[in-house]
């Protein structure tokens, strides 16, 4: 007993385990997705990828995809930029709250924003349609879907942005407005091409994004009869004969390659022209006094703030509290559709069931993992460790459609050989999250342990301990921040997670983000109540992300 | 070529008072050091006189023209005060190449191209760059790229040169080369220069007249053979022996 405890605990055991999972989750499947496709009766064919690109609806979709990601690209950049510069380098009043204000869609599923624009503005009886006339907005166009997207996703730019501008030595700027330059000047030619790099990282970002964005398409796009590569994939996959799948695996592999492609480019961009611009000691940025300009910019702020947040919000909550749409009487307002959705059918809490238990499972064992191969990354010196980080993204940054497709062919009968049916099973969900999410934690562990000095450890070892004692008396509690914030950023988008769950999910299967789908899609004549989940799912990303916030002293959340 | 007065300079951050009551008179061609501990409050007088930072009373004027006086409103941006600046940090632009770097001053105030290239090239000379102007700034070494600094802050002729402890990220051997030849360089063109430094060597062997600041006060001033013979309290008479 004492013997097979201490193998199990030993270093070796627990490291190998790690890095065994890591391979058999983050690679292994792509590797079976590819053979799969390319050698579906053991001999070697490209059938399936001529069958794809020669269908006329796959290539239309390919076009969409682009003009799609391009044009919420453009959007993006032309919210994120100026908004970066006035809330980092001006006196605009209460800089910090419309920070953190403007970079809260980066928490919020962006489906949630789908729903809540038709509300607002479907052509028959949506709310702004109520107030100019009957079709005088139509979200069911590609205008629309950019907008959804670009309402969500301008916030990688931001953040990217954001974080660059802060890291920037103020004095580069400091010395332009000395040769004379004024303040617009300056941003344009010293500040954008010095942190160009990091513009165009968050681009690309968004690009990934949108091409890799499965519930707005499907919710605005499917309609409107406008397909992209997800929810072409999405149909092709549901048509359920093995030839779709074979399509939808061909598919999959074109859009996993356009994806890397435009990885590389980001890769090739950081690393080549990444300035330097942080050196020696730095002032205190003086702030750009906007004088008389305070006024309008603040109310221009608040006026994009009302058209990104409060009305989306409103939709949801007027739509939520509605017995019949599109009747503004306050005899039509209750909490009918709250009960309807809670207590007359029992999938609601079903699905909250399966998604807390889910997005707690998955947190759980990516926090777990994260502790080991953050171990394995930062404490040793173990040959090719810089493979780790370059695994636990590459689900990431998989678009969750082609995600979940591996996972289908790789793993629905069973892992590595143990024959456990998966398909239609939690089971496969919780290991594509466990996947899709690693990398968060990875990435906050990693932080953790980099800050924490090797002699404590190496004290305790020297007393006598053993790795596992050490390990769970020294690191455990010393990383016990880093390790909550990651349990916490694995299980917010986790809950609420749509993109794979709907190409996972099955029958008694339904989760959150699925059921708030089906809703929307088929089911609630009325609309009330995807409404009314959809509005506790932004309540509650709200509160985690505010206690995340508070737990990590602001290092994580927004 | 020019004069600065600072008059009854307070400055304070919400309640924390960095600055109490700060009078300076620099004249023509004066080369003045601000000398003192990590903190005092040097280098937020060098900004006040940039526009970089306000001050929040009194008043600061450059020759004859107030540039900041917050109780009569008047406050001129940095762009209009035609003042130049070398950073701690050097502050030279990585995305533009030597001569760029320099040139950009005169770009932004509309010279023509033949005027940028015979302006750029004579400041070249003069911080011996000559031969460096298509370089990018990260091939440049820590005291060339201090020297771009100088030479972008010097191009456009500026009315005072303000510099913010420019050696300190300079090897020793380096930092004594580049204190003779700012010095000469000031001298040849007859600069008004403040320069802000914690190193009393620095300060003794450049400058007209020190300045010595201790928690946001002048302790005292004067030339540094007067303050070398009469320190006026033990913190002075402490302060320039340490480092000796
Ligand atoms: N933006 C600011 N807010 C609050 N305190 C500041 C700010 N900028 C500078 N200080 C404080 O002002 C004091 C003087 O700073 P500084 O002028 O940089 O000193 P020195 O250049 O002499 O080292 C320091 O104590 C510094 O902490
Ligand atoms: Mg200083």
């Amino acid at each position: 007993m004492d013997l097979i405890k201490r193998v199990l605990f030993s270093k070796r055991m627990i490291l190998g385990g790690g890095l065994f999972l890591l391979f058999v989750f983050c690679l292994y499947p792509f590797l079976t997705l590819f053979f799969k496709i390319v050698f579906p009766q053991g001999g070697f064919t490209l059938q399936h990828f001529e069958k794809v690109l020669n269908s006329k609806s796959t290539m239309v979709a390919f076009k969409n995809t682009l003009w799609v990601s391009v044009g919420t690209c453009l959007m993006s950049t032309f919210m994120a930029l100026p908004l970066s510069w006035l809330l980092t380098r001006t006196n605009i009043p209460m800089r910090d709250k419309w920070r953190s204000w403007f970079c809260l869609p980066y928490a919020i599923p962006p489906y949630i924003g789908a729903i809540a624009w038709i509300y607002l503005t479907n052509p028959s009886n949506g709310i702004l349609n109520s107030v100019f006339g009957e079709g005088f907005f139509n979200i069911y166009t590609n205008s629309g879907l950019i907008w959804v997207m670009g309402s969500f996703f301008y916030t990688f730019i931001l953040l990217s942005l954001l974080a660059a501008l802060d890291r920037m030595d103020p004095s580069l700027e400091e010395a332009a407005r000395l040769s004379g330059a004024s303040p617009i000047r300056v941003f344009f030619q010293i500040t954008v091409p010095i942190i160009f790099p990091s513009l165009m990282s968050g681009i690309l970002l968004v690009l990934l994004a949108s091409a890799a964005s499965f519930g707005v398409p499907a919710m605005i796009g499917n309609p409107a009869g406008i397909y992209l590569l997800t929810t072409k994939i999405y149909t092709l996959q549901k048509m359920g004969s093995m030839n779709g799948i074979f399509m939808a695996g061909a598919l999959s592999i074109l859009l996993l390659v356009l994806a890397t492609l435009v990885l590389i480019i980001n890769q090739r961009i950081l690393s080549k022209n990444s300035f330097k611009t942080v050196s020696g000691k730095t002032s205190r940025p003086s702030l750009i006094d906007l004088g008389s300009l305070k006024t309008p910019l603040s109310i221009g702020l608040a006026i994009l703030f009302v058209i990104l947040f409060v009305m989306p919000l409103g939709g949801i909550t007027i739509t939520a509290l509605s017995k019949i749409q599109g009747k503004f009487e306050l005899s039509n307002f209750g909490f009918q559709n709250f009960t309807r959705v809670f207590f007359e059918t029992d999938e609601t809490p079903r699905a909250l069931m399966n998604s807390f238990n889910l997005a707690f499972i998955a947190a759980t064992a990516t926090t777990l993992m994260g502790l080991i191969l953050g171990y394995i990354n930062k404490k040793t010196k173990l040959k090719g460790r810089s493979a780790i980080e370059i695994l636990a993204s590459l689900p990431y940054s998989t678009p969750g459609t082609v995600l979940a497709l591996a996972f289908i062919l790789t793993f629905s009968a069973g892992v590595m050989g143990i024959p456990i049916r998966l398909y239609n099973t939690l089971g496969l969900i919780v290991i594509a999250y466990f996947a899709k999410y690693l990398n968060f934690s990875l990435r906050t562990t990693s932080d953790g342990f980099g800050q924490i000095d090797d002699c404590l450890a190496e004290a305790s070892r020297v007393s006598g301990a053993t790795w596992w004692i050490s390990m769970k008396t020294i690191w455990f509690p010393l990383m016990k921040p880093a390790l909550m914030a990651s349990w916490f950023l694995v299980f917010m988008p986790a809950f609420s997670e749509l993109t794979m769950t709907i190409l996972l999910t099955g029958p008694g299967l339904e989760t959150l983000g699925t059921l708030i789908f089906q809703l929307q899609e088929y089911g609630d004549a009325s609309g009330g109540g995807a409404a009314v989940l959809a509005l506790l799912t932004v309540i509650a990303v709200g509160l985690i992300n505010g206690f995340v916030k508070f737990i990590s002293k602001g290092k994580y959340g927004l | 070529m020019s004069t600065v007065t600072f008059k009854n300079i307070k400055k304070s951050y919400d309640d924390l008072v960095i600055i109490k009551d700060f009078s300076l008179d620099i004249d023509n061609g004066e080369f003045v050091s601000f000398l003192g501990p990590s903190g005092c409050g040097k280098t937020t007088c060098l900004r006040m006189v940039s526009g970089l930072e306000t001050n929040t009373a009194g008043s600061i004027s450059i020759d004859d023209d107030v540039v900041s006086d917050p109780q009569n409103k008047i406050f001129v941006p940095p762009e209009k005060r035609h003042v130049g600046m070398v950073f701690q940090s050097y502050a030279v632009w990585p995305h533009m190449n030597v001569f760029d770097n320099i040139a950009y001053p005169l770009k932004v105030k509309g010279y023509n191209k033949s005027e940028i290239a015979d302006r750029v090239r004579e400041i070249v000379s003069i911080v011996e760059l000559t031969g460096l102007e298509k370089r990018m700034p990260d091939a440049l070494s820590g005291g060339q790229q201090q020297r771009v600094a100088l030479a972008r802050g010097l191009v456009m002729k500026p009315k005072v040169l303000l510099l913010d402890e420019p050696l300190s990220n300079l090897d020793a051997k380096l930092r004594e080369k580049m204190r003779g030849d700012i010095r000469k360089i000031q001298q040849d063109f007859g600069i008004t220069c403040i320069y802000v430094t914690h190193d009393q060597i620095e300060a003794f062997t450049m400058s007209d007249k020190i300045v010595i600041m201790n928690h946001g006060d002048i302790i005292q001033m004067g030339s540094p053979s007067d303050i070398r013979n009469n320190p006026i309290n033990d913190f002075v008479a402490d302060f320039i022996k340490t480092q000796h």
